[in-house]
């Protein structure tokens, strides 16, 4: 149970995708304009990571680590298939998030024009397939852990973008220097968020 | 090279950078660019990562079935960054040991994506490859000019360098820790931005 | 045929799909004799710049043959059992119960005296962290460190393999006065700790020496009763 918690607070404050890792910052600063588009691309990412993060356990336990094929039988001890690993990872985010997308158009019409193009690319957003990887990384005792690994980085993910939303819409009555509009000042806000966070890496659980 | 291959090669240096400009593969510009050099090691092998799949893709991209282009176009990524990973592990490995997670991510570096939907889908296979190199370059310029600030601020080196003379430090001179800090590098892509869109008001958000 | 057709999708899927796989294991396959041996070339340095050698990639198999008299196994109670101790994976180790767990261990004569090489392996920020400590014949004072890792950041955690860093630990001591094993810390730079020896963490990279403290504490621990055992 101390693994779940544990796990689970780290991944959404100590260890958070964004501010820790920095990841996941394309669609971040593209989609962060409005709160609620935010937080819809948010529940988006956290629903993946939750459905990926086990899926890419078991096939990382079970197909790709050296030994992992050992249930087949004896000979398969030795095979390596690790050079697999970063294809399938993404082969399974990437099918994961057409079926969202497909289910999100048919029955969320609204939600899927505000998010346009940024639907697709959530397949190639570096906290989704970070995920994977650092999951490849930590080695995680069990399934459960993983899973509870993928849903917490996703809310620490949508934690930030929601913020981020926020105070952008606060900033469009700010008066900030032209060249630094937009883009510029989010890039200053997230490194300053980012700084905020770094408070969390001391806390031990 | 006629007029408009020029610009497709030359636009995304300044005016059409991929990171300033479009907003892309920012995620993993930041982890490298502490040190010049991972940051130039990674900025080649982005650009061949573009290169080569937006050639590729490119080649194909008549024959693609649209319902799963998506996974035909990340297919082709992830394989080449296994390709690019496996090459360093084997003639670079000290470099490949520094970059390794940083390689697996190039995948997600939604440069490459977003150059393959925008530019490679709809057009001959020797543009986009330029294209490619383009954007790669345009990436790899923001990556350079950060490592080398990170760099010489944090550590007081240059590719491994000291440039800072020890007379210096025994002055009272301090390398400025916050440099090394991830946060300092989104700050630094700021002042770029900033720079750059004084000079390019076009591009300045209303 | 119709190009959005299930059965051309599917088709289209299969051919790509094996075509990509065959690229990849035919690349596995060709680079992985010259990656195998940049590993262990790699490897033999680490060992070699733990007892304060500095090699190149060209001479360090033959500073190894000099340098490195015996290499065995240690078993949990500390005695010495069969194996290959160059090709023992501490990572592999460690999955298996503890009580049937292997340590390498590589003896080095360096001007007569004989020092004693331990490995490590631990977790840092991103990934594992592994390294070698040289131990004089004393089996507590250390002689040489070395430190690697997989993927901490540059500049950052990855500062752990500097000889900044592990020239620090020379003379450190693993055991207290009383002959209880302590372990040496890694604290923050600027702290102090009663009752063990320490040395200053990398500033900016506090997971990452978090981790070779707990890295020292746990691989070197696990060294005891083999230290233990004075000659």
């Amino acid at each position: 149970m101390q693994d779940y918690l544990s796990t689970f607070v780290r991944s959404i404050f100590m260890e958070n995708m964004l501010f820790a890792y920095f990841l996941g910052m394309c669609s971040f600063l593209a989609i962060s304009k409005n709160v609620k588009t935010a937080f819809g691309l948010g529940i988006a990412v956290t629903f993946v990571l939750f459905v990926t993060l086990p899926v890419n356990y078991l096939l990382e336990n079970y197909v790709l680590k050296q030994g992992a094929l050992n249930w087949l039988g004896e000979s398969f001890a030795e095979v390596d298939l690790s050079f697999l690993s970063l294809i399938i990872f993404i082969a399974v985010v990437a099918s994961i998030v057409q079926l969202l997308e497909m289910i999100i158009e048919k029955f969320l019409p609204g939600l899927y024009n505000s998010l346009g193009i940024f639907l697709p690319l959530i397949a190639v957003n570096c906290a989704i397939l970070g995920g994977s990887l650092f999951m490849q990384q930590k080695d995680f005792p069990s399934t459960g852990v993983a899973t509870i690994y993928g849903l917490g980085s996703g809310i620490g993910w949508l934690m930030a973008i929601t913020g981020m939303a926020a105070i952008r819409e606060k900033l469009q009555y700010s008066d900030i220097p032209k060249p630094l509009k937009g883009l510029g000042i989010a890039f200053i806000i997230t490194a300053l968020m980012g700084l905020g966070f770094m408070s969390f890496s001391g806390i031990k659980i | 090279m006629n007029e408009k291959n020029k610009a497709i090669l030359f636009n995304p240096l300044s005016k059409d950078n991929p990171v300033t400009v479009q907003m892309l593969g920012i995620c993993s510009a930041l982890a490298v660019t502490s040190k010049l050099e991972p940051a130039v090691i990674m900025a080649i092998s982005v650009t061949a990562v573009i290169a080569f799949s937006n050639l590729i893709i490119s080649l194909i991209r008549n024959s693609v079935p649209g319902r799963i282009r998506i996974i035909v176009q990340l297919l082709v990524v992830a394989a080449l960054v296994t390709v690019i990973n496996e090459i360093l592990k084997a003639f670079a490995y000290d470099v490949s040991k520094q970059l390794s997670v940083f390689i697996g991510l190039i995948v997600t570096n939604c440069i490459v994506m977003g150059r393959l939907e925008a530019f490679a889908l709809g057009n001959k296979p020797w543009p986009s490859f330029l294209d490619g190199i383009g954007n790669g370059l345009g990436y790899g310029l923001i990556l350079v000019i950060v490592g080398f600030f990170r760099e010489l601020f944090g550590s007081g080196t240059l590719w491994g360098f000291r440039l800072i003379p020890e007379a210096f430090y025994e002055a009272g001179y301090a390398n400025n820790g916050l440099m090394i800090l991830p946060p300092m590098a989104l700050i630094l892509v700021a002042c770029v931005i900033w720079i750059h869109r004084s000079k390019d008001k076009n591009l300045q958000e209303k | 045929m119709n190009k959005e057709g299930n059965t051309y999708t599917l088709i289209y899927s299969v051919v790509i799909v094996v075509l990509v796989a065959l690229l990849l294991a035919v690349t596995s396959q060709t680079l992985r004799p010259k990656q195998a041996q940049n590993e262990a070339i790699d490897k033999i340095r680490q060992i070699l710049t733990s007892i304060n050698l500095s090699s190149t990639n060209s001479n360090a198999e033959q500073l190894y043959k000099e340098y490195i008299t015996d290499a065995y196994l240690v078993d949990a109670q500390g005695n010495r059992t069969e194996g290959d101790a160059f090709d023992t994976e501490p990572a592999a180790e460690l999955t298996k119960p503890e009580a049937e767990r292997k340590y390498p261990v590589f003896e080095a004569t360096i001007d007569g005296n004989k020092k004693y090489i331990l490995s490590m392996r631990g977790a840092g920020l991103w990934g594992p962290i592994w390294g070698f400590i040289s131990l004089d014949d004393d089996k507590n004072t250390v002689y040489g460190a070395s430190f690697s890792h997989e993927g901490e950041t540059p500049g950052l955690g990855a500062e752990i393999e500097k000889p900044e860093f592990t020239k620090e630990f020379i003379g450190k001591k693993f055991f207290d006065k009383a002959g209880n094993f302590v372990s040496i810390a890694v604290v923050k730079a600027g702290k102090t700790v009663q009752g063990q020896d320490y040395v200053d963490g990398i500033s900016g990279g506090t997971i990452t020496s978090q981790g070779v403290n707990a890295m020292l504490k746990a691989s070197i621990g696990a060294y005891e009763p083999f230290l233990k055992i004075k000659l």
